[in-house]
C-alpha cells in the first residue's frame, strides 16, 4: 500500500463514515484488506485499490469500509454501565413508561455483544425492552444477527451461570435463546447520517464508537444521537469518553462515569 | 495494603506460567499446585482469596478439590473458577452447582480471564 492509496483510504473513511483513519493504523488496514481483496477475488491489496479508485463500485468501497471500522467489543463492557441500567435505569423508566417497552439503540454494535448484554439486564430486571442495535458493517450485523459465538468470544464478560442462561450450546456454538432474541433488532445504519425519521429512544448506547470519528463529523454525530434520544432519556458513552466541546447537546451525570443526559440547552432548542 | 492471593491449580506447567502471569498482572501474589491432593494442603495452612481450578488432574480431580474444599473451615470464602477444557453445559453446570463461582473454557486469555475475575468480584 502505498501514501498515496492510505491517503485516499483516509478520504473514503472520512467522507463515507465520517470515521477518522488515522495514520498509525496504515499497517493495520493492510492486515485487514488482505482478506477482503481474497473475498473479492484480487491477488493483491494493491490491486484491490487500484481497481477501487479507477472504478469505484459501491460494494467493493463498502467491503473496504467495513474491514477497517474497529470491531472490538464484549459482554458487558465497561460493566457497571449495564448495572446501572438493570438496576436504576429500566426499573425507573419501566414505571414511568407504564409498562409500554422501554426502547433503547445499540448505536454502533458491532457484532451485537451489547445488544445481548442490554438484553440479558432487561430480562433479569423484568423489564420489557424493545432494542434496535445498528452498525455501519453488514459482516458485523450478520454474526450479531445469528447470536452464535465461540466460546473464546462468549465468555469474555460473561459469567458462566448467565451464560448457560441466556445461551444454547450447539456443537462449539453459543447462541443466544429465543427469549433474548424476541427482544433485538438488527439494521444497517450510518451515524453519519442525520435521523430521516422521527423515532427515539430511552436509552442510547454509543461506546467505543464516536472515539473513532472524523473531528469534523462528530458534532453532528452527537446531535444525531440527541435527536434520536426522548428529552428524560440517557446515553452511555464508555467510561473515559465524552462529547467534546463541539457539542452542547448533552450533559455528564456527577458520580456516573460515560452516563450522559440531555443538556438544557438541547431541551431549550427542543421546545 | 497486604497483595491478594491466588492459587492455580492445574498439572500443566506452562498452564499455571501462562495464568500466572495474567493473575499477577491483575495484582494478586500467587501460589501454585499441580493436583488437588497439593492444592488442598496448601489450603490447610492459608486460604488464598482465588482459586484457578483444573478440572481433570492426576492423584486429585478438580471436583473432589471443590467439595474437600468447601467443607473445611474458611472453604467457603475462596473464589473458584475452574478453568478446564472440558466445555459440554451440563458439566459447567455440574461445576457451579458444586460451589464453583464461575467458569473458564479453555483456551483462554488475559481478557477473558480478567473479565471473570471482574465479574466474582475478585477485582
Amino acid at each position: 500500500m502505498t501514501p498515496e492509496d492510505f491517503d485516499r483510504l483516509q478520504n473514503l473513511m472520512a467522507s463515507r463514515a465520517g470515521f477518522r483513519l488515522t495514520r498509525d493504523r496504515m499497517k493495520l488496514a493492510e492486515h485487514r484488506l488482505g482478506p477482503v481483496a481474497r473475498r473479492e477475488g484480487f491477488d493483491t491489496v494493491d490491486a484491490m485499490l487500484a481497481s477501487l479508485w479507477a472504478k469505484p463500485v459501491a460494494s467493493l468501497g463498502w467491503a473496504v469500509i467495513e474491514a477497517l471500522l474497529n470491531p472490538e467489543t464484549w459482554f458487558r463492557r465497561d460493566r457497571t454501565s449495564f448495572d446501572t441500567l438493570a438496576h436504576e435505569l429500566l426499573p425507573a423508566l419501566g414505571k414511568a413508561r407504564g409498562g409500554r417497552p422501554v426502547k433503547i439503540w445499540s448505536a454502533g454494535c458491532s457484532t451485537g455483544q451489547e445488544a445481548w448484554s442490554a438484553a440479558i439486564a432487561a430480562q433479569e430486571a423484568h423489564v420489557a425492552v424493545e432494542i434496535v442495535a445498528t452498525d455501519l458493517s453488514q459482516r458485523a450485523l450478520e454474526k450479531a444477527r445469528s447470536g452464535a459465538y465461540t466460546g473464546f468470544e462468549i465468555q469474555r464478560g460473561l459469567k458462566a451461570e448467565t451464560m448457560l442462561r441466556w445461551f444454547d450450546q450447539v456443537e462449539d456454538a453459543w447462541i443466544a435463546k429465543a427469549e433474548l432474541r424476541a427482544t433485538v433488532h438488527f439494521a444497517r445504519a450510518n451515524l453519519a447520517d442525520a435521523p430521516t425519521d422521527d423515532h427515539r429512544f430511552d436509552v442510547i448506547f454509543c461506546r467505543h464508537v464516536l472515539g473513532d470519528a472524523d473531528p469534523a463529523r462528530r458534532r453532528d454525530m452527537f446531535d444525531n444521537l440527541e435527536r434520536r434520544l426522548v428529552d428524560d432519556g440517557c446515553l452511555f458513552l464508555g467510561p473515559d469518553e465524552q462529547p467534546d466541546g463541539d457539542s452542547i447537546a448533552f450533559r455528564a451525570v456527577a458520580g456516573r462515569k460515560g452516563l450522559f443526559v440531555k443538556s438544557p440547552a438541547a431541551l431549550r432548542r427542543a421546545a | 495494603m497486604t497483595p491478594r492471593t491466588c492459587l492455580i491449580v492445574d498439572d500443566s506447567r506452562i498452564i499455571r506460567k501462562v495464568a500466572r502471569r495474567i493473575v499477577e498482572g491483575l495484582g494478586f501474589e500467587v501460589d501454585e499446585a499441580a493436583d488437588g491432593s497439593e492444592a488442598l494442603a496448601f489450603c490447610a495452612g492459608v486460604i488464598p482469596e482465588v482459586i484457578l481450578l483444573d478440572w481433570s488432574m492426576p492423584v486429585m480431580d478438580g471436583m473432589t478439590f471443590l467439595r474437600r474444599l468447601r467443607a473445611l473451615p474458611g472453604g467457603m470464602a475462596p473464589k473458584v473458577l475452574f478453568c478446564t477444557i472440558e466445555t459440554r453445559a451440563e458439566r459447567i453446570a455440574e461445576a457451579l452447582s458444586a460451589g464453583a463461582d464461575d467458569y473458564v473454557m479453555k483456551p483462554f486469555d488475559g481478557e477473558i480471564l480478567t473479565s471473570k475475575f471482574a465479574e466474582v468480584g475478585a477485582v
